[in-house]
């Protein structure tokens, strides 16, 4: 078992990975450039949504032995387990294209060479990691590489943001005129979608389980939960932040990736444009690597197949080709030529429609005491999850369609 | 009649578990049970089953038929469906464990992993 400090390492890098990734990059850049301060309450709304799941799936890893894949089939049967598995599929897929995305626009900033050549090395690259690393090494690799992304909140103090308005734009919506409120709701919806990314409940309960928790390790369970998702939510904040001061008052609107990039130059001069580079390309390629095992991992989880990141793949011979699958097939938008920022956006408001079914059955095991014993959830937790998914897909109901009448961003 | 409860309850207990040998290799879940009704005796479960079929056959028997006419096709498994006799049943908790010796369940895993993942470089 692990200690203490190392569990904490497993949510760190699991925020890292799956929290600051393409999706809260770009959704956070595109709220503050086109709304300022206005959609920082989103970012806060769907982190503490975020710390309540994460804390309850380690909970049920912890305490039942299960992860979510095993539990939700145990529990609810084949014939249910199979629809948020497919639906989740079809989101990852598309999730995993754009942080591959992410990783080769990453490159191209530093490079220069065009994105679309670095999608089938970086494929490559991706592959052979979870091929040959340990879940210790890569958890670990990605956590330092991680903190590299201080830097969005390093450059958005440094540019020195109004406190006031912001603090106000973290507690209650600042709507904007009428004409951009469907574009306001849709961003607000791709924030939710790009934070409560359902890949992240099953990377880290897959995780614990393998790490073989127990009650002991509730309580470091719930400190991970919430500094994790907090460090990460940070790093969300600060790149709204630093678009927020860089574009909104010049009133432009993000289109493209290397509009993006451009984050950083006033805080770090020359150093802002690869730093930016790296700091994208690192925290996608953590993203990339955790949903390619939360990916494999519920489809081994669900049809009872050997599953485990630290064995050599050929003892694990359907997981380790599961991800090698989705790994190459994600790369063909981008070899299409499918523009990233659209890909990535769409997915992200994908995630939240499609984020009641992947939830409401973990959920209901957080209240069944043949799991989780006395463990069971509160009534806040549940609260605040429940309100907030249904809040997430109603809003994505409406603002998505109007959002494509509307010829899109 | 108690019958029923009875029954429910080993459909709540066992179906969809995960199913592990004595070495812990997991084998597959419980995709479906077979149920001996008795007169006047509680129902015993004769076989728990496993295999794509058996899955399939939860959602449909379109679903049924086009898995075994995808496993003829393909004849990997030499059986789309596996019984296990319940005496083979050595202990229930977290998962099921079964003391059996060859494991036809496998079938598809080891045909990958010695025609594909195996001969790829680093997977040994």
């Amino acid at each position: 078992m692990k200690s203490g400090f190392l569990q904490i390492a497993l949510g760190i890098i699991t925020s890292i990975g799956g929290f600051l990734e393409v999706g809260s990059i770009a959704t956070s850049a595109q709220a503050g450039a086109s709304f300022r301060y206005g959609l920082i309450w989103s970012l806060v709304l769907g982190t503490v949504c975020l710390i309540f799941l994460i804390e309850m799936s380690g909970r049920l890893a912890a305490v039942s032995k299960h992860t979510i894949a095993d539990a939700v089939r145990e529990r609810f049967g084949f014939n249910f387990a199979l629809w948020p598995r497919l639906a989740e599929l079809i989101v990852n897929f598309l999730v995993l294209g754009a942080e591959i995305g992410g990783v080769c626009l990453g490159l191209k900033v530093l490079t220069g060479i065009e994105a679309r050549w670095w999608a089938v090395p970086v494929a490559l690259v991706l592959w052979f990691a979870l091929w040959v690393g340990t879940l210790d090494v890569i958890e670990n690799g990605t956590s330092i590489l991680g903190l590299l992304t201080i830097v969005f909140v390093v450059a958005a103090v440094k540019m020195h943001p109004d406190w006031l308005p912001l603090l106000r734009g973290s507690a209650a919506p600042v709507l904007p005129p009428r004409d951009q409120s469907a574009h306001y709701w849709f961003t607000a919806v791709s924030i939710l979608g790009a934070t409560i990314s359902p890949f992240m409940f099953y990377f880290y309960s897959s995780g614990a389980v393998e790490d073989g928790w127990n009650e002991k390790n509730l309580p470091a369970n719930r400190v991970t939960a919430v500094v994790g998702m907090s460090f990460g939510a940070l790093m969300s904040i600060g790149v709204l932040v630093a678009a927020a001061q860089l574009f909104n008052p010049r009133g432009i609107d993000i289109s493209r990736y290397e509009q993006i990039a451009l984050i950083l130059t006033p805080a770090l001069h020359k150093w802002g444009w690869p730093v930016f580079g790296g700091a994208l390309a690192v925290c996608c390629f953590g993203a990339a690597v955790e949903i390619s095992l939360a990916s494999a991992y519920a489809i081994a989880q669900t049809l009872g197949w050997n599953w485990g990141e630290d064995e050599k793949p050929a003892e694990r011979a359907r997981f380790s080709l599961t991800y090698t699958i989705l790994i190459f097939l994600s790369i063909v938008p981008i070899l299409l030529g499918v523009d990233p920022l659209k890909q990535t956006i769409f997915s992200m408001a994908l995630t939240a429609i499609v984020l009641p079914l992947a939830i409401l059955p973990f959920l209901l095991l957080l209240n069944d005491e043949e799991f989780v014993g006395s463990h069971r959830n509160g009534p806040i937790g549940n609260t605040v999850v429940v309100f907030t998914i249904f809040m997430a897909s109603i809003i994505a109901l409406v603002a998505v369609p109007l959002e494509i009448l509307g010829g899109g961003s | 009649m108690t019958q029923p409860s009875h029954a429910r309850h080993l459909v709540a207990d066992i179906l969809d578990k995960q199913i592990v040998d004595a070495k812990k290799v997991k084998l597959g879940k419980v995709d479906g049970l077979v149920i001996v009704l008795r007169e006047g005796k509680p129902p015993r479960v004769a076989f728990i089953e496993c295999g794509a079929a058996v899955v399939a056959r939860r959602l449909g028997r379109w679903c049924e038929r086009f898995v075994l006419a995808l496993n003829r096709r393909l004849g990997v498994r030499a059986k789309p469906r596996y019984r296990i006799p319940w005496s083979k049943v050595t202990k229930v908790d977290i998962e099921v464990t079964v003391d059996v010796d060859e494991h036809p369940l496998l079938a598809w895993e080891e045909w990958l992993r010695d025609h594909v993942v195996g001969r790829l470089p680093f997977a040994k």
